[in-house]
C-alpha cells in the first residue's frame, strides 16, 4: 500500500508563495520590491530571509535576473489524491447538503473516511436536523445574506414557544460541535442578535434598515482564575478541556498551578458547571462573584442531603 | 546545519507546538534538558509561523513561551500553518514548477526524454543553468504519480506522462466550514490556499484546534480502516519517556467534542480486547496486512458502544459492568434541567419520577467516566448509587472536600492540597 503524506512540500507555504511570484512574473517582469510584498503577504515572519536570496542567487531557477520567468502559464497543480479522498469523504457528511444540491464526486478515488469510521461520542443528542428541507432553505438564504450583506425578516419560535418576528442583518454563522447546532450572529434593532437556526419558522429577504451593532468582544469578556493541584492528571485534563479559550497558565510550585481563562459573559453558567465537573481538583479564587456562584451551588447541594 | 524556517520531520515540532499551546508555562530550562539549540530553533520557527499568537512571560523561573488562541475568534485554525513547512531541495522546487508548466502546456502525453529536453530548454535562459538527469526526473515523476497529480501510461516499452487536471470548482464556504470541523481538516486548508480569498462566513464555538497536530496519524489510521488493514502503532507513555509498539486492527476514531481529544479504538489480538489509544500519544502508524477480523470486531465495537460513556472498555477494578444511578430535583421554572439529562446522556435511561424529580440509570464498562458529568448537576443531586462502592465513596468524599474548599464545612476555608 502506497502511503501518501500530509506533510509534503506540495502543500507548503513556500510553494504557494513562489506560485504567487511566478503568477506576477508571467504578467510582467517582477522587481525585488514586488517580490518582497508577495512574500510578506503569503509567507511567514522570517521567510524573506530565505525566499528572496534563493531566487536572487538562482538556487531556485524560476525567475531570471531581469524579473522574467521561463514559465508559460500561471502556476497550477491538479488536485492530489489526498485532496480528492478528503473531498469525497466530506461529500458523505449530511451537513454538505446545506451548501447546495450538486456535490462534487471523484469516481476514481475512495473516500478517506466514511461517517461510520468516526464517532463524536459526547455531543448533545438534540443537534440540528440537517435533512430538514425548511432548515436547509433557511441556512442557504442566511449564508447568501451574509455574503451579500442584506437584511432578513425572520420569524422564530421564542423560548416560550410563541412566534416572534425580527429583522436581522446577518454577520456570520456560528457552529458548535458540542451542541451540533448552527447559530446566526447578526445585528438587529430590538432583540438579541444570536438566533438558533432550528428556532426559525420562516426567513425572507427584506428592505429594512438596521441600526443595531454587534457587541464588541471586549465588552462581553470575563475572566475566571482558579488554582489546581496536579494529581490524577488534573493539569493536563484541565488545560486540554479549556484549550479553546484564551488562557494563561502559571506554575506556582512543583504541584500547584494558577490558570486564568477568558470567557464570554453569556457562557457564565456553562463555565460554572464545567469548573464543577473537575470536583475538588480545582478551586476558583477570583473574581469573588464567580466564587459565590460556585458556593451557592455547593450550599444547595448540601441541602440535598449528600 | 544553517537554521531554516522549514522542517524535515514533523514529530519534533508537533511536541513543541502542543507544549506551547496546551501548557505554556514551562521555562526554557525545562525544555533544554536535551538540547538548548533545538529549543531555540523550534521556538524561533514557531514564532515565525504564528507570530501574532505567541506570547512571552518573564518570571523568576525564566522566560515562558506560550501560544494563546481564542478559537471562537480565529475562523481558521492557525496551527495548520505548521503542516505547510516541509523542507525541500533547490532542485525539488525548480523541477516542480517547470514540470507543472510543461504538463499545463502539453497537448498529449510526453515521454521521459521529451520532458527532460523541455526542462533543459526552460533552464537555458539562466546564466548558469541547472541540469537534471533522466533518473532524477523519473524519480520525481514517480513521486507525482503516487501523489495522484501525474498519470503514467506505458506505450510499448516507454512510459508516457501527462497530468490529471480535472475541472472542479471548489466552494470556499464548504472548505471554510469543513476544514475546521472535519477530520484531517488541514487538507481542506491546503485547498483553501488554492482558491480565491474571501472572509470566512463561519465562526466556531467549543472549537478544539489541537487535534490538527495529529492529522498525519489520523490520516494513516483512516487509510488502514478503509482497507481493513492492521497497523503497528508506536505509542508514547504519558511522560514521553518510552515508546512501545502495538500490533492492532484499527476500527473507529472516537472524538470528544467536549475535550478535543481523539482516540483510536482498535482490536489488540495480544490482549484479545478492543482498546482505546489517544491519537496524541501515537508517534507513528505503520500500515500492515488486511485483517480478516475487521468486520467481526467492528460489529463487536458497535455492541459495546451501548455501554460505553467515553472510550473505556474496562474498569480498574476488573468488574465486567458497573451500574450507576442518580436522582436530581429541580424547581417549577427549571424545565431545562430534565431536558439536560435527555440531551446530554450518551447511553442509559432517564425516568421522570414526578414534576420535580428525575433519575438517570446506566450500566457501563467504566462508571468513573460518568463522574465529571454527574458533578455538573451539583446543587440538585439527592441520591447516587454506584455498584462500584469505592467509586461512590470517592464521589461523596470529593463533594465534602469541595464544601471544605469553599469554607462550607466546619466554618473553615481550606486550600487545595
Amino acid at each position: 500500500m502506497v502511503k501518501i503524506m500530509i506533510f509534503s512540500e506540495l502543500y507548503s507555504t513556500y510553494y504557494q508563495t513562489v506560485a504567487a511570484i511566478l503568477k506576477a512574473a508571467i504578467d510582467h517582469p517582477v522587481e525585488a520590491t514586488e517580490m518582497r510584498h508577495i512574500v510578506e503577504e503569503h509567507a511567514f515572519g522570517e521567510s524573506m530571509l530565505h525566499i528572496l536570496p534563493a531566487i536572487e542567487e538562482q538556487r531556485w531557477q524560476l525567475i531570471t535576473p531581469d524579473g522574467k520567468t521561463p514559465l508559460q502559464k500561471e502556476p497550477s497543480m491538479p488536485l492530489t489524491l489526498l485532496e480528492k479522498r478528503w473531498l469525497k469523504a466530506i461529500a458523505h457528511d449530511p451537513r454538505i447538503r446545506l451548501f447546495g444540491d450538486e456535490i462534487f464526486d471523484f469516481p476514481d478515488v475512495e473516500p478517506l473516511f466514511l461517517p461510520e469510521d468516526i464517532l463524536v461520542f459526547d455531543h448533545y443528542a438534540d443537534g440540528d436536523d440537517y435533512t430538514d428541507e425548511a432548515y436547509i432553505h433557511h441556512f442557504r438564504l442566511i449564508l447568501d445574506a451574509i455574503k451579500h450583506q442584506y437584511p432578513l425578516k425572520i420569524t422564530l419560535q421564542n423560548r416560550r414557544e410563541n412566534p416572534l418576528v425580527m429583522s436581522v442583518l446577518p454577520h456570520r454563522l456560528e457552529y458548535s460541535e458540542k451542541d451540533d447546532k448552527f447559530r446566526l450572529i447578526g445585528s438587529s434593532d430590538r432583540y438579541g442578535s444570536t438566533i438558533n437556526l432550528w428556532r426559525i419558522i420562516s426567513c425572507e429577504k427584506c428592505q429594512d434598515s438596521i441600526k443595531g451593532k454587534l457587541t464588541k468582544k471586549t465588552e462581553r469578556q470575563r475572566r475566571v482564575v482558579f488554582e489546581l493541584v496536579d494529581q490524577r492528571k488534573t493539569l493536563e485534563r484541565v488545560l486540554l478541556h479549556f484549550a479553546h479559550y484564551e488562557k494563561e497558565a502559571e506554575k506556582l510550585d512543583e504541584k500547584h498551578y494558577r490558570i486564568t481563562v477568558v470567557y464570554d459573559k453569556d457562557d457564565e453558567t456553562e463555565m460554572v458547571i464545567r469548573i464543577l465537573s473537575f470536583g475538588p481538583m480545582i478551586k476558583v479564587t477570583a473574581p469573588q462573584h464567580f466564587v459565590e456562584l460556585i458556593k451557592q451551588r455547593l450550599i444547595h447541594q448540601k441541602s440535598c442531603g449528600l | 546545519m544553517a537554521y531554516s524556517e522549514l522542517v524535515k520531520n514533523f514529530n519534533r515540532i508537533r511536541d513543541y507546538m502542543r507544549e506551547f499551546y496546551i501548557y505554556g508555562f514551562k521555562s526554557r530550562e525545562e525544555y533544554t534538558r536535551k538540547s538548548a539549540r533545538s529549543y531555540d530553533d523550534e521556538r524561533r520557527r514557531i514564532e515565525s509561523w504564528l507570530g501574532d499568537y505567541m506570547g512571552f512571560r518573564q518570571n523568576a523561573g525564566g522566560k515562558n513561551v506560550f501560544i494563546s488562541i481564542d478559537s471562537r475568534v480565529a475562523s481558521h485554525n492557525p496551527l495548520y500553518k505548521a503542516w505547510k513547512t516541509k523542507s525541500f531541495t533547490d532542485g525539488d522546487i525548480t523541477l516542480h514548477f517547470i514540470l507543472m508548466d510543461i504538463f499545463a502546456s502539453a497537448q498529449r502525453a510526453l515521454s521521459l526524454t521529451e520532458i527532460t529536453e523541455q526542462i533543459d530548454e526552460y533552464l537555458s535562459v539562466f546564466p548558469e543553468p541547472k541540469t537534471f538527469d533522466v533518473s532524477t526526473v523519473r524519480k520525481k515523476l514517480n513521486e507525482y504519480i503516487s501523489e495522484g497529480i501525474v498519470l503514467g501510461e506505458k506505450q510499448g516499452k516507454s512510459m508516457y506522462y501527462s497530468w490529471t487536471m480535472e475541472k472542479c470548482d471548489l466552494d470556499r464556504d464548504i472548505l471554510d466550514f469543513f476544514s475546521e470541523i472535519a477530520p484531517c481538516g488541514v487538507i481542506g486548508s491546503f485547498l483553501l490556499d488554492q482558491v480565491k480569498e474571501q472572509d470566512s462566513h463561519f465562526s466556531f464555538k467549543h472549537h478544539y484546534i489541537t487535534s490538527a497536530m495529529d492529522s498525519e496519524i489520523l490520516c494513516s489510521v483512516f487509510m488502514a480502516i478503509r482497507e481493513k488493514r492492521s497497523v503497528i502503532l508506536e505509542t508514547y507513555n504519558r511522560h514521553k519517556e518510552h515508546v512501545s509498539e502495538s500490533h492492532v486492527v484499527p476500527l473507529r476514531v472516537m472524538v470528544s467534542a467536549q475535550s478535543g481529544r481523539q482516540y483510536l479504538m482498535a482490536y489488540a489480538p495480544r490482549f484479545r480486547r478492543i482498546l482505546s489509544f489517544r491519537t496524541d500519544h501515537i508517534a507513528s502508524v505503520k500500515i500492515g496486512e488486511v485483517s480478516e477480523r475487521f468486520d467481526q470486531m467492528r460489529q463487536k465495537l458497535d455492541e459495546m458502544q451501548k455501554h460505553m460513556w467515553g472510550v473505556s472498555t474496562q474498569n480498574r477494578w476488573g468488574n465486567r459492568m458497573e451500574h450507576v444511578e442518580f436522582t436530581i430535583r429541580y424547581g417549577a421554572g427549571e424545565k431545562h434541567i430534565p431536558k439536560r439529562l435527555e440531551r446530554e446522556k450518551r447511553c442509559g435511561t432517564v425516568v421522570h419520577l414526578d414534576e420535580n424529580t428525575s433519575r438517570f440509570t446506566a450500566d457501563v464498562y467504566d462508571a468513573s467516566e460518568l463522574i465529571p458529568w454527574i458533578r455538573t448537576f451539583i446543587c440538585r443531586i439527592t441520591e447516587i448509587h454506584i455498584s462500584n462502592e469505592k467509586l461512590e465513596e470517592q464521589f461523596l468524599e470529593d463533594i465534602k472536600v469541595m464544601y471544605a474548599l469553599y469554607g462550607l464545612e466546619d466554618g473553615e476555608n481550606h486550600d487545595i492540597q
